[in-house]
């Protein structure tokens, strides 16, 4: 059991849960993740550790409640337990002193790459961080990457803080005038493949946080495998740190298409289901037999 | 192959539950089944036992009407019977003298009977005299468990470490419940567990703590027994396709979710038409789950039925259940379906048979030309096979491997190329049964305590 020390709600839908995990907190490096289950019975998820604290044997998660099993996590409050916990699992980021290198994330991307930027940072590297959101409001977590980052460009699609547009055409002015020794972006696929063509022609190292469904993330069950190289492998045990030169995105965002279209349908299942179970309870003879 | 019929609910009523399907020998029919045994002097099928069960003296108990003491002679080498007596491969069963005539003493189901009825109402916790050394076991299966209780019987301090929230490993987590229910399970995993074994659960060891810091919190020896979770991917055309999954992802989700829950909303999503591609006991259990759930399932296999590798009576299980068997036939491609392509929507097979094509006499199993034809379903399971993982032996040792990627060990001493660090079970002999994996981790356990006393 893992207890739940201190809860915020930084946005919509997005919240922070510090939690008392001393034997995680003290291996986990960056790039690394845990397998959450909230309850007995419940789904498991993958999480990304935005921050861990090693002498008071806590760490933090911030996620955004976009699936049954995040919602059930931010339900939680302080004092609470969460019923099982896995990790650290996955291949951890090569932080090194390279120069200048680039984070680059959107949505909920920026809590997974947050402690990558800080590592960079420690490691003494220059880190220009890029942030894109939809509206002002759905931007999260600005000022823990303005602290993690030496400098932090921020854009949104409606313009309606900082500047207009997207993220990756940010990048592409950064690397008109810096010389990048290496890219990490975290995100939506689309993006992830529109900053690998970018960097593919500059001969850039460029490494792609891959956000597969995974079901137990130790390399048992086979729902997380992605192509790199032309190649089948499983994101849970080599990645999920991959370089994106040679992951094959078509791939990646099919298999993602088709988990999302199979969560729809089965969410929209059980929502009917449920309906139908309250309708003939409290109006039997509605529905007909 | 024996030829005795446990109590069995009907196949109608067991489908729609996930109740063990069994019920056990009737006092009567084991008491048939009990005479049956000739008690050879010769005794074959005790070398047939991995575990070296006393099969005829605990037959001879069980027919003189002692369950508790054939139950107690059966503890003497086997620390799991219940376990055993419903889901081991029986071994000792084809070793017997009447395996021939297909008509071999049901032992597997009087090892049952007598952990049903012999087990004593109270649970006695066992005063064993402790020498003060601590051992650590890493994994809680069928090899993890045996070792930890061979070892506190030693009077050794054994702590076992476990990754997931409940203990048992693939017994909990690749099972079915119909096949293993959790309360037997956990009736074996309490017996240890009064033998003076600490559990600690949600405790990864690879990663959160290594070798070097056990060594340094005073364990006298580190047994492994994590076995093997590594899936190797099966190369099938179309494997990648949506409605396409791996045997554990089902087999997880069934034994982690709460089964009202499972069986309302399945995770991940198995649709009406399910075909099950393997012929191992993972594959045959992920077809009758589905059959659970409602659905209509097709097992595909390249062999001939009697070469599954599963114990008869589940064959015959599975059959009653409505279980269609493709036998002798290979699956080639999943095929797509018509509209987006991203879903699966069947299985394109071919069929196999025993031909002598070069006239040599020797008779393999080939293609049948233009037999080609096409299963249809919505949902395929992959039944494929494990390997050893490397993320799960990162202990910060340079351990030695064999070719195959599972753990060297001396097979004198169970010790691996690293001091005081033993490995036991699936991890040193790839995939196996689980009275084996029992066995070794047996083995283990002996030389530990002869080296740490």
């Amino acid at each position: 059991m893992f207890k739940v020390l201190n809860k915020q709600i930084l946005a919509k839908d997005v919240k922070r849960l510090d939690v008392k995990a001393p034997l995680i907190a003290a291996r986990i490096a960056a790039g690394q993740f845990v397998m959450i289950v909230t309850r007995e019975g419940g789904e498991w998820i993958p999480m990304m550790v935005a921050e861990a604290e090693s002498l008071r044997g806590q760490i933090t998660f911030i996620f955004q409640e976009n699936n049954p099993a995040a919602v059930e996590l931010g339900q939680l409050t302080i004092g609470e337990e969460i019923f099982s916990m896995v990790g650290p699992l996955g291949q951890p980021a090569k932080i090194a002193k390279t120069g200048v290198v680039v984070c680059l994330a959107t949505g909920v991307g920026t809590a997974r790459i947050l402690p990558i930027c800080k590592a960079l940072k420690k490691a003494g590297n220059k880190v220009i961080g890029i942030m894109g959101a939809k509206t002002k409001n759905s931007l999260t977590l600005e000022p823990q990457m303005r602290i993690a980052c030496s400098r932090l460009l921020i854009t949104t699609e409606d313009g309606s803080y900082e500047q207009r547009g997207l993220a990756s055409e940010m990048l592409k002015d950064i690397l008109a005038s810096e010389v990048v020794r290496q890219v990490y972006a975290a995100g939506s696929a689309e993006m992830m493949q529109a900053v690998c063509q970018m960097t593919k022609d500059k001969a850039i190292s460029t490494l792609v946080q891959l956000q597969p469904v995974m079901a137990c993330g130790m390399g048992f069950c086979g729902s997380c495998r992605v192509r790199v190289e032309g190649k089948v492998v499983l994101a849970c045990v080599s990645g999920p740190l991959f370089d994106g030169h040679s992951v094959n995105f078509e791939h990646y965002k099919t298999r993602l298409a088709v988990n999302q279209a199979q969560k729809v349908n089965q969410d929209f299942q059980h929502e009917e289901d449920d309906m139908t179970r309250s309708i003939t309870k409290f109006f039997p003879g509605l529905l007909g037999k | 192959m024996t030829d005795i019929k446990p109590t069995v609910h009907s196949a109608v009523k067991r489908i729609k539950s996930f109740q063990e399907i069994s019920l056990g020998l009737a006092k009567k029919s084991m008491m048939e089944e009990g005479i049956r045994c000739p008690q050879c002097p010769q005794s074959p099928c005790n070398p047939g036992c991995p575990l070296g069960v006393d099969i005829p003296a605990f037959i001879r108990l069980l027919r003189e009407g002692d369950a508790a003491g054939a139950l107690a002679k059966i503890r003497e080498a086997n620390d799991l019977p219940a376990i055993c007596g419903r889901v081991c491969m029986a071994p000792c069963e084809q070793a017997c003298v009447f395996a021939e005539q297909k008509k071999s003493i049901g032992i597997r189901a009087l090892e049952r009977y007598a952990s049903d009825h012999g087990r004593p109402r109270f649970a006695l916790r066992k005063s064993i005299q402790r020498s003060g050394k601590k051992v650590a076991v890493i994994g809680s299966g069928p090899a993890g468990l045996t070792a930890a209780a061979q070892l506190a019987a030693a009077g050794l301090k054994v702590i076992v470490y476990e990754m997931m929230p409940h203990l048992g490993g693939m017994l909990r987590y690749g099972m079915p419940e119909f096949r293993l229910p959790k309360n037997v399970l956990d009736a074996e995993i309490e017996e240890i567990r009064l033998m003076g074994v600490e559990f600690k659960t949600n405790f990864s060891v690879g990663q959160s703590m290594k070798f070097a810091q056990f060594v340094g919190e005073g364990y006298s020896a580190v047994l492994l027994t994590v076995g093997q979770n590594s899936l190797s991917l099966v190369d099938l055309p179309g494997a990648d396709l949506g409605g396409v999954y791996y045997s554990k992802e089902i087999l997880l989700s069934a034994n982690t979710r709460f089964v009202d829950q499972f069986k309302r909303n399945p995770v991940p999503v198995i649709a009406d038409q399910v075909a099950v591609i393997g012929y191992g006991n993972a594959a045959l259990d992920c077809a009758r789950i589905c059959l659970r759930l409602g659905r209509e399932v097709t097992l595909i296999f390249p062999e001939t039925a009697e070469d599954l590798k599963v114990y008869p009576d589940d064959v015959a299980f599975a059959q009653e259940e409505g279980l269609k068997f493709e036998a002798l036939t290979k699956p080639l491609s999943i095929l797509a379906d018509n509209s987006a392509g991203n879903f699966a929507a069947g299985v394109q097979c071919v069929r196999m048979d025993f031909a002598d094509t070069d006239g040599s006499g020797k008779w393999e199993i080939k293609p049948v030309p233009s037999s080609e034809f096409v299963v249809s379903a919505q949902t395929v399971i992959l039944a494929g096979g494990f390997k050893t993982n490397a993320a799960a032996l990162a202990l910060g040792t340079n351990l030695k491997l064999q070719e195959n990627g599972s753990v060297w060990i001396d097979p004198q001493t169970s010790l691996t190329s690293v001091p005081h660090l033993y490995a036991a079970g699936d991890v040193v002999a790839g995939a196996s049964s689980i009275v084996a994996a029992m066995a070794s981790g047996k083995k283990a356990a002996q030389s530990i305590i002869k080296a740490v006393r």
